[in-house]
């Protein structure tokens, strides 16, 4: 997919195309939390889409960083629209799990074509997510045990949704690179 | 809820500091009173904005599954006593800490903020999040006619029906990915047409100047001796656009 006569346009890494294809992610986000917040009052329902959009971004964009340049576009682009009802906190619930996400693409380049290393990769970067709360509270002196009791709670819900999220991006990726329209995956 | 008042009139730097005090101090709130006296506080900066009741609602009731959870587990672990207070204390901290940002993204016009973020965030980054916002409607109308024309080939999308999971296949195969392979063209459309007039050649901002280019257009046509099919437009034509 990636074309010889293009230039490197962010970061020293992406081309034009493929940083507007991962900022196209985030409005995907954008949109389903949009969408959600209208039908859906679950805790952790947010992850559902976010881990699904974060993990198809690196699947489509096999280069390190892409999650998280997905996750910053979301952070700000929530912080224009009103979305972020946390305010700046929104960064680190956003970009912590995407970050996540390229570790593991770090590690792993194959990962985003194994349903069971998606799955695992979305549950624990989703329930990462859970720390940006934990961080407020332990600061604010709540007790270690009902902090820790509290973290595990919002953490499987987390991980509950970012796992259900992630299982459909493998055969995504897949039909996606037998029709051409992505690369074959071979990782930076 | 208005859009003038005391609190709008501030600059995004002002309130910034002031929600930046305002969650600290929620932060380091103990005793009762130290309590009472920020509820009072945060109450007097919020309505000061002119919002309503339904909005501090609509602010707050994302905390409301966090505080049941945290008064449940406080009460759970120390007794319905003594874990009462304790429970409700970090609740109303936690609710306290978010406020001044819900203040200020209500409060803070989208142009300022984005005026403000363009001093901090680079070009290249900002021109990404701009297109992300741009593209929303775009991307709906896109979802929209997707999702229309799958159910009438009888995917089940409606959104009773997506309740189910047994039904999250079509959700992913008929909508997502229809909608990731328009994406992935219309990132390359908008790359193409971005490249074609030589954005992101050069390390600084650059500006597609439209006037200059009305004016080259109108010397070739004056060239030619004809007529230029824009000459109604003056130097000042497409500024707006820049």
């Amino acid at each position: 997919m990636t074309n010889s006569r293009e230039q490197v346009y962010l970061w020293h890494r992406f081309t034009l195309r493929e940083a507007l294809l991962l900022g196209f992610c985030a409005t995907f986000i954008l949109l389903t939390r949009a969408g959600l917040r209208l039908h859906l009052h679950l805790p952790g329902h947010v992850m559902f889409f976010t881990m699904f959009f974060y993990l198809l971004a690196r699947g489509c964009v096999p280069k390190i960083g892409a999650a998280t340049l997905v996750g910053l576009i979301v952070s700000l682009g929530s912080l224009l629209l009103g979305m972020g009802t946390k305010g700046p906190a929104v960064f680190v619930k956003f970009i912590l799990p995407a970050l996540l996400v390229d570790l593991a693409g770090a590690l792993f380049p194959a990962f985003v074509t194994s349903m069971l290393a998606c799955v695992l990769v979305g549950a624990v970067s989703a329930s990462v997510r859970a720390l940006a709360d934990t961080g407020l509270e332990w600061l604010s002196g709540m007790e270690e045990e009902v902090l820790l009791r509290k973290t595990v709670i919002t953490a499987s819900l987390f991980a509950l949704y970012g796992g259900l999220g992630s299982l459909a991006v493998p055969s995504i990726i897949r039909r996606l690179r037998k029709n051409g329209l992505i690369d074959q995956g071979s990782g930076s | 809820m208005t859009h003038d008042s005391p609190v709008h009139r501030l600059g995004a730097g002002w309130k910034l500091a002031l929600g930046t005090l305002l969650s600290a101090l929620a932060v380091g709130a103990r005793t009762p009173g130290e309590l009472l006296a920020l509820v009072t506080v945060t109450l007097v900066y919020y309505f000061a904005a002119r919002l309503t009741p339904f909005d501090l609602w609509r602010d707050t009731r994302f905390f409301v599954f966090q505080a049941v959870l945290i008064i449940g587990l406080y009460c759970l672990l120390k007794g319905g006593d003594k874990g009462l207070w304790p429970g409700f204390r970090q609740s109303a901290q936690i609710i306290l800490f978010y406020i001044p940002g819900a203040v200020l993204l209500r409060t803070t016009r989208t142009g300022d903020m984005m005026r403000g973020l363009r001093r901090i965030v680079p070009y290249r980054l900002s021109f990404l999040v701009f297109v992300s916002i741009r593209f929303v409607p775009f991307f709906l109308r896109e979802l929209d006619e997707i999702m229309t024309a799958q159910r009438l080939r009888g995917a089940r999308l409606l959104p009773r029906q997506l309740v189910d999971p047994r039904n999250w296949g079509d959700l992913f195969h008929c909508l997502l990915l229809p909608l990731m392979v328009r994406a992935l063209k219309t990132a390359e459309e908008v790359s193409l047409s971005a490249e074609a007039r030589e954005f992101g050649a050069r390390q600084q901002r650059t500006f597609y100047d439209v006037s200059r280019q009305a004016g080259q257009a109108a010397t070739a046509h004056l060239k030619q001796n004809t007529v230029p099919p824009c000459s109604h437009m003056g130097p000042e034509a497409g500024k707006g656009l820049l």
